[in-house]
Formats: structure tokens, C-alpha cells, sequence
């Protein structure tokens, strides 16, 4: 169990109100991550949804067997691991401990549970997790564009180009 | 109005109880678009979602330049401009039909009221926006590394 007021300093968790919190606390608990630790990985099913209190986490996922790319950084008050709240996925990316992190978990299946015994805090959840990815959804759009733009052999047709990587 | 019939062939609609599709087909309206006509643009704040009937539309971004890119194509039954479901959403591209278009209208503020009075509505919808935002943020993202994976400046690194 973790105190409300620590959910509170989670972004996702700041308009939840006070019955709604109260029962993800009573689910949820404090762990300590040492430097290094993977917590997630790709193609894999996540098992938790992780609430950074302090610390920092890298997103990343390789482009080559060489090349990994940092999609981003997550700082205190952020989370991630949402996609074990949503059955039957699996982790686009890796995540791991950038320096020791103080991370507030949840387990996914406990969560799915949760929303379907109360439905207002899973429509509360859901809201704010898809805002999230709207987000991220507008910034990968733009990355495209700034990576594409910047490169001379700028493709039209992005859609296209990706199906047919695919085949 | 829109019949429910209509609103059973939306993928985001599929396994609905028909109850909760009638309230839906409540608030609806059919609209119609003309080859090369746009359903909004890139930046506009998002007032409606949209159900595509028949047609197609393209979503594009745009530079200061004018240089347009083609980020997905949208094929009938599928659902697009769920950011209005949010509170002050803008769009991240431009939606734009490839061909004459029919499209299921539906008011983002009506649809999000809807969600209040009914949460087990408004959750199963959620997380089915949640699904498809995450699909189309991973399409996104695997678009993003394809098209860093053939910058030339990695490439002159491997």
C-alpha cells in the first residue's frame, strides 16, 4: 500500500479524485530500482504499470542490431507501462533505470480487474492514458517530419514507404 | 440521427450492446465530403470524431514550406478524430478524402457527456481509443525509425 499523496505526485493520477485513489493505493506499492535495471522488454508482456517517483528511466528500442534509439526519458511524476492495462499486449520498448529510481508498481491484471468492478476508474484511467498517447502519437509525427525534412532524399508518401518495409 | 445498422459496420462501434449503440446513433449525423474536400486541418481543435461509411481519407502533416506527407490512409470502418473526445485537442495532421466520402459525425462534447452519465460506455470506449492510438503510435514510431534507419547520416555509421 502507498499513501495518497504520493499517487498525487504521479501527473496521470493529479485529477483523479480522492475514492478513486484510494483504491489504487491500497493496490500499489513503493519499490527501490538499482542502475541498469530492465524493467521492461520489448515484445515482451508487462507485467506492471510503473509511477516514477524519483529517478530516471530510458524508453528505447533498436533500429539495427547496433543502434538502439532513446525514444525518451522519463523523469519523477512521469509513468509508463500502461500497455499492462490493456490485455493481450505486448512492450513496444525497453525501459531501464538511468540511476537508482523510487518507483510506485502496480500489477496490470489487478488494475484490468479493478476497472471492470468500478468503471468510473476505468474510464478516468483510460481518459488520461489515451491523452498520453496523443501525445506521443504528435511527437512521433513530428519526429518523422524534422528526420525526414532534414534528410535530402525526403519521401511523400511516409504511409507507403512503411507498408511496403513491411512486405 | 444514424441507424444502428450503419454504426454496427464501425470497428470502434463492433460488440456493442445495441442499446448503447442507439444512444450513439443518437447524437450522429451522415455527412458528406467531396473527393479532395477537408474533414479538418492540422493544428484545428477537434469538435467531432468521424466514422468512415464509404470513401477513403488520407491524414497528412504539413511543413512552413508546404511540403505535405502522407502519415496513414483510412479505409471504411474505421474511426478518426477521437481527440475530440478530449478536453482542448488539437489535430496533428490534416485529414484530407482521397475519393467522394460518407462519414459518421459525432460531437465530441455530446459523445464525452454520454460517457459521464454511463461509465461502463465511457470506459469501453476509452479503451478502445486507448488501443487505437496505441496502434497508431507505434505505426508512428516504427515510421519514425524506418525513417532514421535510412537517414543518410546512419547510414554512413554502419
Amino acid at each position: 500500500m502507498v499513501k495518497i499523496e504520493d499517487l498525487k505526485r504521479i501527473n496521470l493520477m493529479k485529477k483523479l479524485p480522492v475514492h478513486l485513489l484510494d483504491i489504487i493505493a491500497k493496490e500499489a506499492q513503493l519499490s527501490i530500482f538499482s542502475t541498469g535495471a530492465q524493467l521492461i522488454t520489448v515484445n515482451k508482456k508487462i507485467d506492471n504499470f510503473y509511477m516514477l517517483v524519483m529517478g530516471q528511466v530510458a524508453i528505447k528500442r533498436n533500429i539495427t542490431p547496433d543502434i538502439d534509439v532513446i525514444l525518451e526519458y522519463i523523469q519523477s511524476g512521469n509513468s509508463f507501462g500502461t500497455s499492462a492495462m490493456i490485455q493481450g499486449t505486448t512492450a513496444f520498448y525497453s525501459a531501464i533505470c538511468q540511476e537508482p529510481c523510487e518507483i510506485i508498481t502496480v500489477s496490470g491484471d489487478r488494475m484490468i480487474q479493478l476497472f471492470e468492478e468500478n468503471h468510473e476508474l476505468g474510464y478516468y484511467i483510460m481518459m488520461d492514458v489515451s491523452k498520453r498517447y496523443k501525445r506521443f502519437m504528435d511527437n512521433r509525427a513530428q519526429m518523422i517530419f524534422k528526420t525526414l525534412s532534414e534528410d535530402l532524399d525526403m519521401k511523400e508518401d511516409v504511409y507507403d514507404t512503411w507498408i511496403n518495409s513491411t512486405k | 440521427m444514424v441507424d444502428k445498422e450503419i454504426l454496427k459496420k464501425m470497428l470502434f462501434l463492433r460488440e456493442l450492446p445495441d442499446p448503447l449503440i442507439e444512444k450513439i446513433g443518437s447524437i450522429a449525423t451522415l455527412e458528406t465530403f467531396e473527393k479532395n474536400a477537408v474533414v479538418f486541418h492540422q493544428h484545428q481543435d477537434l469538435t467531432h470524431l468521424y466514422m468512415l461509411v464509404s470513401g477513403k481519407v488520407h491524414f497528412t502533416i504539413q511543413s512552413a514550406s508546404g511540403k505535405a506527407l502522407v502519415l496513414d490512409k483510412i479505409d471504411e470502418g474505421r474511426t478518426f478524430g477521437v481527440s475530440a473526445l478530449m478536453e482542448e485537442s488539437s489535430s496533428a495532421y490534416t485529414a484530407i478524402c482521397f475519393k467522394d466520402t460518407t462519414l459518421v459525425s459525432i460531437p465530441g462534447k455530446q459523445m464525452h457527456q454520454l460517457f459521464v452519465e454511463d461509465f461502463k460506455l465511457g470506459h469501453i470506449l476509452m479503451l478502445k481509443v486507448v488501443r487505437l492510438f496505441k496502434a497508431r503510435m507505434e505505426m508512428h514510431t516504427r515510421q519514425f525509425l524506418l525513417s532514421l534507419a535510412t537517414h543518410s547520416e546512419i547510414k554512413s555509421l554502419q
